[in-house]
């Protein structure tokens, strides 16, 4: 089975950091674009409608969070992975409220993140293990960054986010817990459709009283 | 702290004297240019003045000495003060002359030079500190004076006590609303200039030195880059990332960071929730960090993943590498470390350690400790 060819966006305001993006990635993703700002990265993903962006959950001017706003309604089909040095939950967790399909750390390998890119254009999660860490701390209630207003997870969710959170592969978890591995990612994407279900107004009103806007 | 010239809350409108229209020294046309009314009127009041005991004449002399001459700097420092006496003193000439008593005119000219005094910016040449000082004794004087020369208080000097406290609202409402502001000002400027040093020692301190090592020492860039990583996260994310000393989340983060300068490999913990440090979980910390220690040594990898789920029932911690992994049935009775630092010590604090390994696979150890 061959792999399909991904076209791919990268938001990043650091230079040197795209360069490093582009030559880590392998043959299968190509960057058809790039660009530095919300201003720059709106209209240029509206016109090139690649499978994924790249994204960085900080930009100087509004963050991740806004491009996937401002693009979700027109292009529906356009998948984000949030990418980022960044270790404030509050972060994550919201550019993966505002629809970004899963978040990785910088420090990921070049063959990671390709993987990752695939799965993301084929519309699975990508939860990374720090990720997994912030979603379970976003579930637990009386935690500082919770949300009373989340449905709760179902004790094999949880299961499935602990061990993502403990470093297992998708394909490691199903072997554990007897699943298949798309049942896996159905749990995860799941847990991901609960953490966005929320309305905008909802969004927007909890980002706002986390200071995100 | 330094305190600006006071000023009076209206702006005075400039006054110099002219050469035009001039009959004496140019005052009076200079004043009535000033305040846009005709000359004459103005030396019809100077005229009226005199006949209170000359008090215009004074008044005028007073003026000339202060005003400056057209087209020329501002009169030297004695002629300033002395114009300014000679301004005071036909002030009180004037008031006895319209018949007010003694009791009242010298508190009212104490008053009335110290707002003078306050108000002037550098009109004597002296410091503003000084001048305040100063001002703030005349005034006080006058209103001493004033209480004491009316103990009797009639009634035509009921007056009296309202004027004084109308001129020195008059000149500390504006004084006290500058304090205030420039207090503000300055403090919000040491804040800024704090966090700015803050920052640059932070920089120069850590992240300088470092990259001063990795170019003396190529071989330990990583383990250098990771520990200021390391730093500069826990100073860019407080709350997040240094988990309070004496939990449990914040004891794991020391021993990870430990075992990473140790060894040199990456220790990733993930955590969620968190539990207060007690000897039971101090016991399960530090077999973690033993768990830590064995996976940099024996497994061969460059990273060990650390899980901590810490909740209300008890407290979980995993530690995953995916190196070489070991036959645990095989290893475990001559394995010291194995044996004593994480089994024996979990179970001890009634506590489980549970170890899987495959070789080729990686190695994860499991501590549980239940409420």
């Amino acid at each position: 089975m061959s792999i399909p060819l991904r076209r791919v966006v990268l938001v990043d305001d650091h230079d040197l950091f795209r360069a490093g993006v582009r030559a880590g990635l392998g043959k299968t993703v190509e960057v058809v674009g790039e660009a530095g700002s919300v201003a720059d990265a709106v209209p240029l993903i509206k016109q090139l409608d690649p499978d994924v962006v790249l994204l960085d959950v900080h930009l100087p001017d509004g963050g991740g969070q806004a491009v996937i706003i401002q693009v979700a309604q027109d292009r529906p089909a356009v998948k984000f992975l949030a990418l980022s040095v960044s270790d404030a939950a509050e972060d994550v967790i919201g550019v993966i409220r505002a629809g970004a399909r899963g978040y990785v750390t910088k420090a990921i390998s070049g063959d990671e993140l390709t993987d990752a890119v695939h799965r993301t254009a084929d519309g699975d999660a990508v939860f990374s293990p720090r990720l997994a860490g912030f979603v379970l701390d976003a579930f637990r209630s009386g935690d500082p960054v919770a949300d009373p207003e989340l449905d709760q997870l179902t004790s094999r969710e949880r299961e499935v986010l602990q061990l993502i959170a403990r470093g297992y592969k998708y394909k490691e978890i199903a072997a554990r817990l007897h699943l298949s591995t798309r049942t896996v990612e159905s749990h995860v994407s799941a847990v991901l459709r609960k953490l966005q279900l929320s309305s905008r107004h909802e969004l927007t009103r909890w980002a706002a009283e986390r200071r995100l806007i | 702290m330094s305190v600006g010239p006071l000023r009076l809350p209206v702006a005075l409108p400039r006054i110099t004297r002219v050469e035009r229209d001039r009959v004496v020294a140019g005052v009076c046309a200079g004043i009535a240019d000033a305040v846009a009314v005709d000359p004459t009127l103005v030396r019809l009041v100077f005229a009226l003045l005199s006949f209170a005991s000359g008090a215009g004449i004074v008044a005028y002399l007073g003026a000339w000495a202060l005003l400056p001459a057209p087209g020329s700097p501002a009169p030297r420092r004695g002629r300033r003060i002395g114009g300014t006496v000679l301004l005071v003193w036909s002030a009180i000439l004037a008031l006895r002359g319209l018949g007010l008593a003694d009791s009242v005119v010298w508190p009212l000219a104490l008053v009335g030079a110290g707002v003078v005094l306050a108000t002037s910016s550098n009109t004597f040449g002296l410091r503003q500190r000084h001048l305040q000082a100063g001002a703030l004794v005349l005034m006080v004087l006058g209103v001493v004076l004033f209480v004491q020369r009316n103990t009797g208080g009639s009634a035509s000097t009921l007056l009296a006590p309202g004027a004084v406290a109308v001129a020195l609202m008059l000149v500390l409402v504006p004084w006290a609303f500058r304090l205030v502001r420039e207090r503000d000002a300055e403090r919000a400027e040491r804040v800024r200039s704090e966090e700015r040093a803050d920052l640059a020692a932070r920089v120069h301190d850590s992240v300088l030195q470092t990259l001063t090592l990795i170019q003396k020492e190529p071989g330990d860039a990583r383990r250098l880059a990771r520990r200021q990583e390391r730093e500069l996260r826990a100073w860019l994310y407080p709350d997040r990332e240094t988990a309070a000393a004496g939990t449990v989340a914040g004891a794991v983060d020391a021993a990870a960071a430990e075992i990473e300068e140790l060894h040199g490999v990456r220790v990733d913990v993930v955590r969620t929730g968190d539990a207060p440090l007690d000897e039971r979980s101090q016991a399960l910390v530090l077999a973690a960090r033993e768990a830590m220690g064995n996976a940099a040594r024996h497994a061969g990898v460059d990273e060990v993943s650390v899980f901590l789920d810490a909740g209300g029932d008890g407290v979980s911690l995993y530690v995953r590498d995916r190196g070489s992994g070991f036959d645990v049935d095989a290893v475990a009775a001559d394995r010291r470390g194995l044996a004593e630092s994480i089994r024996g010590r979990m179970e001890r604090v009634g506590g489980a350690a549970r170890i899987v390994s495959t070789p080729g696979e990686g190695t994860e150890v499991e501590l549980e400790l239940k409420q």
